[in-house]
């Protein structure tokens, strides 16, 4: 330093003079300036900090409980939609084996939490975790001071094995649908050769049907059934006309609805005049038997009761013939006769 | 004084305890000395005042430069290297902690040991050699006192605006290269700035920018009290032993706070 003097009685006092003599007037000014600056801006930054860190902002308290709180840290951000609206405070693991995760959270951004809200603690490959916060609806109500929630965790890293043994097995079926002789490679032949034929002369239907010759087939049995269905038109109408007067026919007055009613009554006092004569028979079968001996005198009884027995019948006999004349869907003609 | 017949080396300072434990007894009886208001007195302060204008003032347009030039390339560094390999949210957390807590605390104490350092010593070396510190013993006034210690204190307060300036400036810049003269960034940098410095943070950054500058002040100048009186041979070895001991002392320091912080 060249304020010094070579000579060494009093060198304190004669340094200071020299010093005065050498240095600038305003020398304590300048360093008083550059103490003050730096006395003031590290007072400054020492404040600046304690705002950043929101000592000087409320706070409310949340605690979010987790099964692992690998990767977080004291000091990680809570975000809600990427912004950070508050910061872990302490981590610690619980009796019962659970993490509890103290967040605060400056009451001027609470309002992004409410009670629907999620918590899921990210943790991807590259860099720290990340607690997220989502809520769905901004209108429930807010979160309370020292609520408790679950957080859910999204590991990538835990994910990537997993989605790794996926991601394998969907590529061996992929190979194995895509290899020669596959049922894909199969369904696609056929469904070439299919539509080869639908561009064909008879297009979708011969595709449909598998052949130009069957295709024709068909067209020629809808044309037949067109046909068929021209003709059976006419067959109806007819059938309305037969329809209409055998109607007449069997419900008409002297229709044969009409007669066969006659034809009942009679039929039915026939039968009575036949049940007497049986009647009659019987009794005289029993006399009969009773005076077997006496054979000649009954004889001529018998004799007539035997024509007139005869003629009964005989008028059964044709009135059943009547009936069977006059009623057509009855074809058996026997009669059995008691 | 007459015991250090053989301080012909520089690098023997180094390996010597004697040495060590020497500039550990002067280093406590500066600091009390330092604290003390007795030691104060006008010609004191005028001494202090001047090795704070010589060690601060007249090299701060240089300094801030420096400063300004080493922190522009090193944010620049992070902010290119960060966004290649995908990290950029992280980058202006690397800067705060790299450049702003280690690299300007550490290089403003090399820069003031080498240009104020090795003055310092070289100054108390040539009055132990002129006898003028016993001399000053010997007519009852206090040597300690009345010159060692103003420097002292003047050359750590001087290290401590260094120090401050310095981190002044390369936050500023790390915020303009971030997010460029708008105060839009300042929210999520003020967040940022609340996760980096934290109270152990600050605490430890203090302390160490204290260390540097009383280390800066105290090892040079108690390793020229072993220069031997009469024999201006044995100034340039103190000096050079001094700073030796000087850059050992802010390199442990420096990487004991970062083993202390990251292992």
């Amino acid at each position: 330093m060249a304020e010094h003097s070579d000579k060494p009685a009093s060198p304190a006092a004669a340094a200071a003079d020299l010093a005065a003599a050498l240095l600038p007037r305003s020398l304590g000014v300048k360093v008083g300036i550059l103490i003050a600056f730096t006395v003031m801006v590290i007072g400054a930054f020492i404040v600046y900090v304690l705002y950043a860190r929101g000592v000087f902002e409320q706070t409310q308290r949340m605690y979010l409980i987790a099964d692992n709180a690998e990767g977080l840290g004291v000091g990680t951000d809570l975000t809600f939609a990427g912004f950070p609206i508050g910061y872990v405070r302490r981590i610690r693991l619980r009796d019962d084996g659970k993490v509890r995760i103290s967040v605060r959270v400056p009451v001027s951004e609470a309002k992004w939490l409410r009670e629907s809200s999620v918590f899921v603690l990210d943790v991807p490959l590259v860099g720290a975790a990340k607690l997220r916060a989502y809520t769905a609806n901004l209108k429930d109500a807010p979160l309370a001071d020292g609520a408790e929630r679950p957080v859910l965790r999204g590991d990538t890293a835990e994910e990537i094995p997993r989605l790794v043994a996926s991601v394998r097995s969907v590529l061996e079926n992929l190979d194995q649908i895509t290899d020669t002789g596959s049922s894909l490679q199969e369904s696609l032949k056929s469904a070439r050769t299919v539509t080869e034929r639908m561009a064909g002369k008879y297009g979708v239907l011969g595709g449909i049907l598998g052949g130009e010759n069957n295709a024709r087939k068909v067209i020629a049995s809808i044309d037949r059934a067109n046909a068929l269905l021209a003709s059976l038109n006419g067959v109806a109408l007819k059938m309305d006309t037969v329809l209409s007067k055998t109607d007449q026919r069997v419900l008409g007055s002297g229709g044969l609805v009409d007669e066969t009613q006659k034809a009942v009554a009679q039929a039915n006092a026939i039968l009575g005049e036949v049940s007497a004569s049986l009647k009659r028979v019987d009794g005289i079968l029993a006399d009969a038997q009773a005076v077997a001996g006496n054979a000649k005198a009954a004889t001529t009884d018998l004799a007539a009761l035997r024509t007139e027995v005869e003629a009964s019948l005989r008028k059964v006999a044709s009135l059943i013939d009547e009936i069977n004349r006059k009623w057509p869907f009855e074809r058996d003609t026997k009669i059995k006769l008691p | 004084m007459a015991a250090m017949s053989e301080t012909s080396s520089a690098g023997a300072f180094l390996y010597r305890p004697r040495s060590w434990r020497r500039v550990l007894r002067f280093a406590g009886l500066a600091t009390v000395a330092a604290v003390s208001p007795s030691t104060y007195s006008p010609q004191a302060r005028e001494v202090a005042v001047r090795q704070i204008y010589y060690t601060a003032w007249q090299i701060l347009p240089g300094y801030a430069l420096v400063a300004a030039l080493l922190g522009l390339l090193l944010i620049e560094v992070v902010v290119v290297s960060a966004r290649k390999y995908g990290v950029t949210q992280y980058s202006l957390e690397l800067v705060l902690r790299v450049l702003v807590l280690e690299l300007v605390p550490l290089v403003t104490a090399l820069y003031v040991a080498l240009r104020s350092g090795a003055a310092i010593g070289a100054e108390i070396a040539l009055m132990t050699v002129r006898g003028e510190l016993e001399d000053n013993e010997e007519t009852g006034a206090n040597p300690l006192h009345a010159e060692l210690v103003p420097r002292i204190a003047g050359a750590a307060l001087a290290v401590a605006a260094l120090t401050t300036l310095g981190c002044l400036i390369t936050t500023w810049l790390a915020y303009v290269v971030f997010y460029g003269f708008t105060p839009a960034g300042l929210p999520e940098f003020t967040r940022i700035v609340g996760n980096v410095f934290d109270g152990v943070e600050l605490a430890a950054f203090g302390l160490k920018c204290l260390l540097f500058g009383l280390a800066v002040a105290i090892i040079p100048a108690a390793t020229a009290l072993e220069a031997e009186r009469g024999m201006m041979k044995s100034l340039p070895a103190v000096v050079l032993g001094g700073l030796l001991k000087l850059f050992t002392v802010i390199v442990a320091v420096e990487v004991t706070t970062l083993v202390v912080k990251y292992a």
